[in-house]
Order: C-alpha cells, then structure tokens, then sequence
C-alpha cells in the first residue's frame, strides 16, 4: 500500500544520502544524518537496517526498515488477520523497538543491556550505584514472570498505554 | 516452540533467495540507470510499478483460501485499502496516473454492481444497511475522479485542497506552540534544574498573561480614553502641579519619587475628572474607572479559580500511570527528531534530572524508619515555627505601635523614622533560613517541604502586609481630617477670587485664577497610589540587585577567585547558589497582591507590573542558567501548581478587602479623582442608573438590592455549594475506590504470573468468562481449524491459524499473553498422541501453502 510517489521520494532520498553513488547505502553514509548522529541509540538503529554480517544496504532493504515506521491508516485497523502482517502494525514496531535493546537478541533485556543504554542516555552525570538502581527498577516493574529480564510480551506490557502507532510513525510519504 | 522457530528459519530462507534475487534485478535496474541516466524520474516510475502489481496480485492470491461470503468483502475492504492511500497521496500537480484511474474505475463499477445486488445478499438486514452506505458514499467520493473532463478536475481539486488542509493544520499547529512565550527557555531551565524549579517560571509567565488582560483593561477602558478626549494637562487644579512644586517638578529626584509632573498625569487617581461623559463619544469616564476597577478583581477572581479548577482536573485526571514510571523514562524518553546538538544537550540535560528526580520519589517512597521519633521532630518543629512567628508577629505589632508614639514625636532621629522598615527587613532576612533550619528537622520529602516553607513565609510576610496597611490607614485618615479644612479654605478662595474681581466694578471678565494657584486638598487617594507604585518599584529593585549581587557576582566570585584561594569555592563554603523557589514565588505572589491593591488608585501601577514580569523573566532566565546550580535533590514538581494558586487566591482575597473598605465607607476626596463630590464611590453607580437607563430599569434595580432578595440568594449559593461540594467528594471516593481495585486486578495478574501451573484452571475460567465476547468472531474460524486439523494431524497450520484467529479477537490485543495457554491445550492435545511423527521429529511442514504466515511473524529477517 505505498504509493508511487512515496517510492520516488524515498528514492530520491535514498540516492542523496548515497554519497558513493553507487546504489547502496553504508553506515558512514547514515551517520551523516544528524538525528542519527546525535541520538544515543542511533547506531543501534542504523545497526536494524543491515542484516547480518553486511555493511552495505539497498534500496529494498532500507525500504524495508522504512516500512516499519509508515503510519497506520484508518482502514487498516479494522483488516482482517488472516493476511501477513504488514511490517508497519504495533506489534513489529514495537519489535523494531525491542530489538534497539536486546543486543544479544535472545528476546530478552538483560539488566546489562538496560544499563549499556541508560549509560548512553545519561552520561557520566548520574553514579554507577544510581543508575544500577535504576535498572533494577525498571525491571522490578516490567518483570512479570520472576526471571529478572524483560521479555518482549512484557515490553509489549509495559508500553501497552503509549501511542506506539502515532509515535513510531514517520509522515515521509505525504 | 523449536517448531516454530524453523519454520520461521524457513521463511528467512526464503526470503533471503527472493531477495537475492530482487537484488540482482536491482542492480541490473541500477546499472541502466548509470549508463543513461537522463530521464531518471520517469524510468523510476516505470521501474516501480511492475513491483507494486506484483505485491497486489501476492496479495489476492493469499486471500483465496477464505469463505465465499467473506472473501467479497475482504476484497473490497481491501481493495479500498489500497485505493485510498495511493489516491491520497498522489502529488498534487500531476492527477491520477493511468493504472490506478483503471483501478479505480474497476473499483466504482464493482460497488455499483454491490448496490444493485444488494437485495439477493443473505446478510442481515444491518449489515445490508452498513454495507449500503459505504458503497454509495465510495461511489459518490471516486466517481467524480472518472468522470469526463469536468468532474475529474473537480476531483482533482477537492483532493487538492483537502491535502492543503491537512498541510495547514499541521502548520499551524506547529505554529501555536512556537507562539506559546517563553516556551524554549522554560524546557531549556527546566532540562537542567527540573520541574520544580521549572514551575516558577511557568508561574511567571502565567501571572504574565494575567497582568497583560488587566493592563488591557486599564489601559483600553482608562487611560487611553482621558489622553485622548479628557481635558489636557494644566486645564484644571487637579491635572495641574501646584505653583510652589513647579520650580522642581521636573527635577530626576522628584520624579523619581513619584511626584513632580508623574503625580499629575493619568498615571494616578487624581488626574481624573468628575465630568459625567467625555469628549464626543460622550464616554462616561467615571463609570468605566468605576467597573475597571470592579472588573480587574472580578477577572482575577475568574482567571484563579478557572485555572485551580482545571489543574485539580488534570491531576485527577491523569496520573493513574505510577506503574512503570522508570520504564517509560526508560524506553520513551529521548526525542528521535532531535538534529540539533544544542537540543540534544538540554535533552539529555532533562532525561538526567527526570531520572534524579525519580530517584528521589523512590528514595522517599521506600523510606521507612522510627515513626515515632519523626511525628516527635515534626511537632517538635511546628511547635519551635509557631514560636517564631508568634514573636515576630509580636515584635512587629511592638514597632508599630512605637512608630505610632515617634511619630506624634519632633526631631527624631533617623533610625527611629526607620525602625518598622528595618525591624521588617531583618525579618524577612533572618526568617526563611531560619525556619528552613528547623525544617530540616521534619526530613518531609522536598517537594511537601516546599510547601510547609512557602505556608510559613507567607505567615510571615503577612505580618509585613499588615504593618503596611495599617501605616496607610493612619495616613488616609489624618488626610481627610485635612481635607475638611482645606475644603472651607478652597471655597473661601473661590469665592474671595470671585468677589475681588466682580466687586472692582469693572465690565470686563475677570482673569480666571491660575488652576496651579488654586489651593488644593491632599487627595489621599493618590498617595495611596503613590505609596503602592514606589513600593513596587522598590521591590523591583531589591529583587533584581539581589539577584545580580547575591547570585551573579558570587557565581563570578566563586569561580574565577577559586583558582588562587586556600580551599576549594565550588565545593566549599561559599559555593553556588541555588534557586530559592520559594522566596521567588512568595515575592511574586506578594507584589500581585500590591497591584490588586494599588491598581484603583494607580491605573498605571498595571503597566509598571508588566514591565517588570518581562524583564524578570529574560532575567531570572539568565541568572537561573548562568549562576546557578540545580538542588542538590531535584525533586519533580507537583503536577498542579495549585499550591502556588492557593497562596494567589488568599492574597486576592485579602487585597480586594482594603479597596473593597475604602470604595464602600470613606468619602472622595472632593476636589480630585473621577468620584469628586460625591459622598461614596459607588454612587456613580446610582447616579448611571438614574440618569441614562428608563425608570423601570432604576425600579428593578432598587427591587433586587433589596435585602430580602439578597439574603435569600445567598442562601441558594450557600446550599448548591454544599450540594456540589458533597456530590464531588462522592465521586473522588468512587474514584479512588476503583483505582485500589485496579491496582488489586494488576498485583492479582502478577501474581498468577508467577505461579502460573496452579492458576491454569483458573485461566480456564477467566477464558469461560471472556468466551461470549470471542465467540461472534473466532467461533467459526475455531471449527475451521479444527476441521483442517484430523487430516494434516498437528501441521503448524492449524495452529498458526488458530494463532491468528486468537488474534483476531478484540480481547486479544491487550491480554493474547494471557489466553494463548489454553487453546494449545484444548484444541491441538486431541489428535495428537503419536498417529505420526511427534512433534520435534517432524520435517517441514513445506512452504506453508496458501496458509496465513503465522502471528508469531514479527521476526522479520533484516534487511
């Protein structure tokens, strides 16, 4: 459900990041997009457009991320399940989300995963104590079966109440 | 489990070959690109549009294996799906291309054949109706897109116009909050000292807003009317300075002490003339100063209780979320559409100090130590605070009445002149540490503290008030006793004027007297203005050069002398200075109350208010982000500042009581001010009535100021404030009655969570009970499933049908964690037992044909 014009501005700003020419993006070529640069889980999220092992992306492939932040229309909400699910509906943005977390995906996030990222949020400005205790926090909150991590049915939980649909949407293509 | 996982495995397989294979077509695609590159933009449409089909005709194949009756309409919703977004989004110069107009004409001529079939459908009569209207409404929006010439530009114009729309509204919402004042500098404050600190500033700007309609008010109704059609300056006694001022009357000295030729301008009470209307508009001046003045307190009244009321509503409204408060912060904190490194600075400035704010809620939360030894310190406290304010009040009470003695007193020295002032300033001086000492003894988390100090100091500054106050009444006094004296005298004057030159005997008219020789009486209403605007402005001061020694100077102190110093200033004795919160607000709630006061009898005084909440602002900014450090606990403000309104109301309430006092029981000076002459202010009130409205209108009036009409009415209010009062209190129990039963469902959740082997039977239940929501919708689909089920006994299919059917519920959404246990057990255990290969042992269930990829499909391969 993309339309035509949305493919060719995607393309277009596809080919200006393209700085090599040479029809796939690398990651200098995302690092040089400043809300990547400057946000603290930007290469993580740079990281979600490369599969395995490579470091060149398509047009395909960084179509393909994209399409997980397309907005939800009106008339998809009430579509029947039987079809794939298309890549845009909450549960895979929220699993996009998941992933940014759960570096060793083991669909799971650790307390030290927790705190690789609260220590890129923070800086050096709270203690190591502290931010531990804020870990174990977040975890006291969102852990609902006891194994001290937070499973994806348990991210899904505790973001249950936010406006994933609305938030995790990007307005490229109007 | 491991099933599915393979299966997923598999699905990555195949994907990967199809998008290797997509890959080398792309490249393939990209390499003609290189070569001629010269009409890209039309090759890429070219390029893109076999792909789109293609994921169509995917699409439709996929749906094939549905029931006959569904399928229509799946179809149809689909296609609409489709259709919309690609019509939607379609720039807005070039119209529909070719294949989606094809498309879409097929679309309109299936819905039209719906609604000419419509009658031999077995649906329900509903559903008939529902599907009735949507097909005409799709027919009418798309049929004007296929139409000839005409209506096809129609189209094309509605579909422009609405995208404008869409585009305008975004833009002006953006535009609203860049016209929100100040908003940057308050997140950028409270990014780095928190919200609490963020809530004075907020404040600020609030009271802002407020002064700016009252100055309207004042400014629109009064002021601007007497410059412009009042009698001009120098016309008359009371706009005129007095002959033995007018050597100095233009002297920076006097001026600056308000009097001089500020004293004689519309700035004051005086200036203003009892003529009835003025100036061709025949404006009734002396009304309109008479309802301003009622109406700066109406609308603040107005103004503080709306806005109480709306924040007692947001608190309530909200706040049910204290879940997962470290794991929102966690997860939603950082702003992905922040490019700009200044920006991402504050952020991250912000995203620390909601942490430590947090930090400090949990902190305070998990405290528990001996109770008793705490309520002994609190009362301990209150007792030692009540004690000081006792004696302070005392005290003052103490130099009052001696000032009093002094006054009646000659040649007395400076100090005793000065003795309240300075008794009152070494009280507000030495007070507010002092209780913040004993405070320290309660251990209250800081954010309650806040408010048991700013409670305290207020007690304080009351006395301050008081004192005040009652120095004016004195003042006013002694005026009227003046006044009646000079009254005779200025009658005399006239009249002696008058006679001189009549009893001379010559024709001619006698030159009128000079209106700056005309003796004059003190006018105690202006000096009471005078009395609140140099109070201002003196408040003014002391606040800015404390701020500019106290925080800036010591700031610059600290940090450039610590390199040559024996101990370590940042650290050490003199360190930074930290937002006092509040003593800023007490200040800035006690200067509104002046205002309130002064405002009647000093129409300007608004203007000087406004003027000084500006440059407070852009300066406490910059003392706040330049000298300042954050608490050393950031604490989160309380999300209604009612607290601060509170203190507001109070205020108002005690400022509308003096103007209230004076309006009501003394007498006008007689010859200044727009009520000169009259016995009471509010006779201009009767005197309107009389004059402009009809009789019946006076009559109705007299009839409802009658006494027995008012005493019943108050009585009324009296019991509908009673009736509201008891039916919110029942709501609040209501409300907090069910916010403990959430609380309960969730820790009861929880709990099951954690056992979940023993609470299966009771999931069972639960499942029982949800099932006659479910059944309209996944009944069917269930039997289905188990129909396919016997012949491909446990293939993945059926159960990953059975997932998505699951899926399809509407409880499911929010608690499929919860119900998928069940259906495993129910529905897949039967057939099972081992009539083929079990379950690990089980090869791959193929390519799963025309089935629904299953729920579980969120791991999408990356790529």
């Amino acid at each position: 459900a993309v339309s035509h014009s949305q493919i060719t501005r995607l393309y277009s700003r596809f080919t200006s990041l393209d700085k090599g020419e040479n029809g796939t993006l690398s990651r200098e070529d995302f690092q040089r997009i400043p809300e990547l640069a400057i946000n603290p889980l930007g290469d993580r999220i740079i990281n979600a457009f490369f599969s395995e092992g490579e470091d060149q992306v398509n047009f395909r492939g960084f179509m393909r991320t994209l399409a997980h932040f397309r907005p939800i229309e009106d008339n998809e909400k009430s579509k029947d399940q039987n079809g794939p699910e298309p890549l845009n509906s909450r549960s895979n943005k929220l699993h996009f989300a998941f992933r940014l977390y759960d570096l060793d995906k083991d669909d799971k996030i650790s307390r030290d995963e927790l705190l690789q990222v609260l220590r890129m949020m923070v800086g050096v400005n709270i203690s190591d104590e502290q931010l531990g205790s804020i870990a174990d926090r977040t975890i006291q909150e969102a852990d609902q079966d006891g194994d001290s991590a937070i499973s994806f049915a348990e991210f899904v939980k505790v973001l249950e109440k936010v406006d994933v649909e609305q938030k995790m949407s990007i307005r490229f293509l109007h | 489990e491991d099933k599915e996982e393979e299966s997923k495995e598999e699905d990555n397989g195949t994907h990967q070959n199809r998008t290797s294979k997509r890959k080398t077509l792309q490249r393939k695609n990209n390499d003609r690109k290189m070569t001629e590159k010269g009409v890209s933009r039309k090759r890429e449409r070219d390029k893109k549009t076999p792909t789109k089909d293609e994921k169509d005709s995917e699409n439709k194949e996929k749906k094939t294996n549905k029931g006959k009756g569904k399928e229509k309409e799946n179809k149809e919703k689909k296609d609409r799906r489709s259709s919309t977004p690609s019509t939607s989004n379609s720039s807005d110069e070039e119209s529909l291309s070719e294949e989606e107009l094809a498309m879409l004409m097929e679309q309109v001529e299936q819905k039209k054949k719906l609604i000419s079939t419509m009658r031999n459908k077995p649906w329900r009569m509903v559903k008939k109706l529902a599907m009735l209207r949507e097909a005409q409404a799709f027919v009418e929006k798309f049929e004007g897109a296929l139409g000839k010439g005409k209506g096809k530009k129609l189209y094309a114009y509605k579909m422009m116009m609405a995208k404008k729309w869409v585009k305008f509204k975004r833009d002006f919402d953006n535009f609203k909050t860049q016209c929100i004042p100040w908003e940057m500098k308050i997140k950028e404050v409270e990014s780095h000292f928190g919200s609490s600190v963020a809530s004075y500033f907020i404040f600020l700007r609030w009271m802002y807003g407020v002064n700016l309609v009252l100055f309207g008010l004042i400014f629109g109704l009064v002021i601007i009317p007497e410059v412009l059609m009042g009698m001009p300056y120098g016309s008359m006694p009371r706009k005129t300075v007095p002959r033995a001022e007018q050597a100095t009357a233009m002297d920076f000295s006097v001026l600056w002490d308000f009097e001089g030729y500020i004293k004689y301008s519309a700035l004051f009470y005086g200036y203003y003339n009892n003529q009835r209307t003025i100036g061709w508009l025949k404006y009734r001046l002396p009304m309109a100063y008479f309802m301003v003045g009622i109406s700066v307190f109406g609308y603040s009244l107005m103004v503080v209780i709306r806005s109480m009321a709306r924040n007692a509503n947001e608190s309530t409204g909200e706040g049910d979320d204290e879940n997962f408060v470290f794991s929102w912060k966690m997860f939603t904190s950082w702003d992905y559409l922040i490019g700009n490194p200044e920006t991402a600075d504050n952020k991250f400035a912000s995203i620390t100090t909601s942490f430590k704010e947090s930090i400090v809620d949990e902190q305070e939360s998990n405290k528990d130590e001996n109770i008793h030894l705490r309520r002994f310190l609190r009362v301990l406290a209150n007792v030692l605070i009540i004690c000081c304010l006792c004696g302070s009040g005392y005290l003052i009470y103490f130099v009052v009445k001696r000032s009093q003695t002094f006054s009646k007193m000659q040649n007395i020295g400076w100090y005793e002149r000065n003795e309240v002032e300075i008794v009152m300033s070494l009280l507000g001086m030495f007070c507010p540490p002092l209780f913040e000492t004993i405070a320290a003894l309660e251990n209250y988390h800081p954010r309650i503290g806040l408010k048991w100090q700013l409670g305290r100091i207020f007690a304080l500054f009351l006395g301050n008030l008081y004192t005040f106050l009652l120095a004016l009444m004195d003042d006013v006094n002694e005026k009227l006793a003046e006044e009646d004296v000079l009254k005779n005298i200025t009658h005399w004057t006239l009249l002696n004027h008058h006679n001189s030159s009549t009893g001379n005997g010559s024709t001619a008219t006698p030159p009128p007297l000079d209106p700056a020789d005309v003796p004059r009486g003190p006018c105690w209403e202006t000096t009471v203005g005078i009395e609140f605007v140099r109070l201002t402005v003196s408040d003014i001061l002391v606040t800015f050069v404390t701020i500019l020694v106290g925080d800036f100077i010591r700031a610059c102190f600290v940090r450039f002398v610590n390199y040559c110093w024996c101990w370590d200033l940042e650290a050490g004795f003199p360190s930074y200075a930290e937002f006092d919160i509040s003593g800023n607000v007490l200040g800035l709630v006690f200067n509104q109350g002046m205002i309130w006061m002064g405002s009647f009898y000093a129409p300007g005084l608004v203007g000087i208010n406004v003027l000084r909440l500006l440059t407070s602002m852009y300066f406490q900014c910059w003392a706040v982000m330049s000298s300042n450090v954050p608490h050393e606990r950031v604490f989160k403000a309380s999300k209604s500042n009612n607290f601060y309104m509170g203190l507001l109301l109070l205020i108002l309430f005690l400022s509308l009581l003096p103007v209230a006092y004076t309006i009501m029981s003394l007498p006008p000076s007689f010859d200044c001010g727009p009520f000169s002459g009259k016995k009471r202010m509010y006779e201009v009130i009767q005197e309107t009535i009389e004059l402009d409205f009809p009789l019946f209108v006076a009559k109705i009036f007299s009839y409802l100021a009658n006494p027995g009409l008012i005493i019943p009415a108050i009585l009324l209010m009296v019991l509908a404030i009673y009736y509201l009062n008891a039916v919110s209190e029942a709501y609040q129990r209501a409300n907090a009655e069910l916010k403990k039963k959430m609380q309960m469902l969730r820790e009861e959740e929880k709990n099951k969570r954690n056992n979940k082997a023993t609470t299966n039977s009771a999931m069972q239940d639960l499942e029982d009970l949800f099932q006659p929501n479910t059944k309209s919708e996944s009944q069917p689909k269930q039997e289905e499933d188990k129909k396919i089920e016997p012949p491909n006994k446990a293939s993945p299919v059926g159960k990953q049908g059975k997932a998505a059917a699951e899926d399809a519920s509407p409880i499911n959404g929010r608690r499929g964690a919860a119900l998928t246990p069940p259906p495993h057990v129910l529905v897949t255990r039967p057939p099972m037992p081992g009539v083929r290969s079990p379950y690990p042992g089980q090869p791959r269930p193929g390519p799963h044909p025309q089935g629904p990829v299953p729920w579980r499909g969120r791991g999408q391969p990356r790529y």
